[in-house]
């Protein structure tokens, strides 16, 4: 279980002691096995706090925790889907989803198994001698995907993976992502400014506002498991989506 | 073959166009290159050249062996420590600007007529281009390549192999090139100047007899060095950077 208590970060301004609140008293908690999306507008600190969870920058005060343990820096038990995807474009495809395994010490035959593996699961097969330069976007995140999969992590942080990538292709990697949570059923967060997106994958979604960065309301998404592409049509979903637009709209307003 | 066409008429053009002002200007300081040919010639065949082209060869070696070791090394810790490169950066960039050969007076009062001045000059010639390359290449690495690294639990010596090595090759590799090039003139130099030994101390016993078809022949050999040198460097660089391609 990830938990976040009274959670604040601020960014430093040079020197003159000012700084900028990124996130202000932060609460919420994310279940075993359980996916939440986070939206917000640009500004509310989703990334951020993402980061944070995932142990890339340090916070100023609160509480962030995993199985009640405090996070101090990256561990094991959690992996990053990064929006740049995050490439080694020295390295095929192979060596790109075996990295975390290789800097673990993982044996070698051991590596290349569960790469084999994970590529016949994300569908790269026959592209694993590419280097990253020679894949489309949706390859290029399908990599990363995988190489974030290859270390067995009870915990998915995704920073907008699919946010750099065009409509279809992103469509098509929101279903296969479905598929594969339906199997594996791994605690995911999901950072992502798609609305859409939001309601389509997570159990819950986490509404943020921007300056300073803050929790607005956690939204339950009562939509059945395994979800198909049929769901856009409920009500349900239309409903949550039209909500979610509502808030975002009134943040924007005289914002843009 | 075809490819290197171009190449191949530059050089015979050349060579023709310098045979052709040699004979009719008749010029002391421009003797045609034929003269030049036949100097080399006599210079291979009489051992001269290979005595003097070894003791050269392995000042350079030497010497560029030391100034890309310390370059690589202080060029990392400049572009990946912000406080190393605030301190350095100053004598770096002053190194680097000022023309290498005003310390061949240092050098020869502190390491005398000896291989170590001569090796000294190369290594303050070839350093600096290296450190500045190596640095920058290092602090423009992609930061999330970095933060990837980070989230699988690197620490700082497997980013720094994992990561950031490879990542700067390419940038690396530019200024390791331009190294091998001014380490070829600091030899030359060196030689001529404080150290008379090698090819530069040929070069300067024939030039002050005025006999220019020598000394071209020197600077042929001084030519296919840098050449060559230049050659085995960017063969490295296409073996190990080829995904930069």
């Amino acid at each position: 279980m990830i938990r976040v208590r009274a959670l604040s970060k601020e960014f430093g301004m040079r020197d003159n002691g000012a700084g900028v609140l990124a996130l202000s008293d932060i609460d919420f908690e994310v279940n075993d096995n359980e996916f939440v999306t986070i939206i917000g507008p640009s500004g509310c600190g989703k990334t951020t706090l993402l980061r944070i969870i995932a142990g890339l920058i340090p916070y100023d005060q609160g509480e962030v925790a995993i199985d009640g343990r405090a996070v101090t820096g990256p561990g094991p038990e959690r992996a990053v889907v990064f929006q740049n995807f995050a490439l080694l474009p020295w390295a095929d495809v192979l060596a790109n989803i075996t990295f975390g395994l290789e800097v673990r010490g993982t044996p070698l035959d051991e590596c290349q198994n569960t790469a084999r593996h994970l590529i016949k699961l994300v569908g790269l097969e026959g592209f694993e001698k590419r280097l990253p330069k020679e894949l489309s976007g949706g390859m290029q995140q399908r990599v990363g995907l995988a190489r974030a999969l290859a270390v067995n992590p009870r915990i998915l942080l995704m920073d907008e993976p699919f946010g750099a990538l065009d409509e279809q292709t992103r469509r098509l990697l929101q279903e296969q992502l479905l598929l594969l949570w339906e199997e594996q059923r791994k605690t995911v967060v999901f950072v992502t400014h798609s609305m859409d997106e939001a309601v389509m994958l997570g159990d819950r979604v986490m509404l943020m506002t921007p300056r300073p960065g803050r929790v607005k309301e956690m939204i339950d998404v009562p939509l059945q498991r395994p979800r198909s592409p049929q769901v856009e049509k409920s009500g349900a979903f239309v409903e949550i989506k039209e909500y979610l637009w509502e808030n975002l709209r009134a943040m924007q307003v005289g914002e843009s | 073959m075809r490819q290197n066409a171009p190449e191949v008429l530059a050089l015979l053009g050349g060579a023709a166009l310098w045979e052709f002002l040699g004979w009719s200007l008749g010029l002391q300081w421009l003797p045609p290159f034929s003269k030049v040919m036949e100097a080399l010639a006599q210079f291979v065949g009489s051992g001269v050249i290979l005595a003097n082209l070894g003791s050269s060869l392995r000042g350079l070696i030497v010497g560029f062996s030391i100034a890309l070791i310390l370059g690589l090394v202080l060029g990392s810790l400049m572009g990946r420590y912000r406080h190393v490169e605030k301190a350095l950066d100053i004598y770096v960039h002053a190194l680097f600007v000022c023309p290498s050969i005003v310390f061949a007076p240092v050098f020869f009062a502190i390491f005398g007529l000896s291989d170590m001045a001569r090796i000294a000059i190369i290594v303050v010639y070839a350093m600096f281009v290296i450190v500045i390359n190596t640095a920058t290449a290092i602090r423009t690495v992609d930061p999330s390549l970095v933060e990837m690294a980070r989230s699988f639990g690197c620490g700082e010596a497997q980013i720094f192999r994992r990561i950031l090595l490879p990542a700067s090759l390419p940038l690396v590799f530019a200024g390791i090139r331009l190294g091998v090039g001014r380490a070829v003139k600091g030899m030359i130099n060196g030689e001529m100047l404080i150290a008379f030994v090698g090819l530069g101390a040929l070069a300067q016993r024939y030039g002050a007899q005025f006999d220019a078809a020598k000394v071209f022949a020197i600077a042929m050999v001084v030519l296919i060095i840098g050449l060559v040198s230049n050659a085995l460097v960017q063969m490295l660089d296409n073996r190990l950077t080829r995904w930069a391609g």
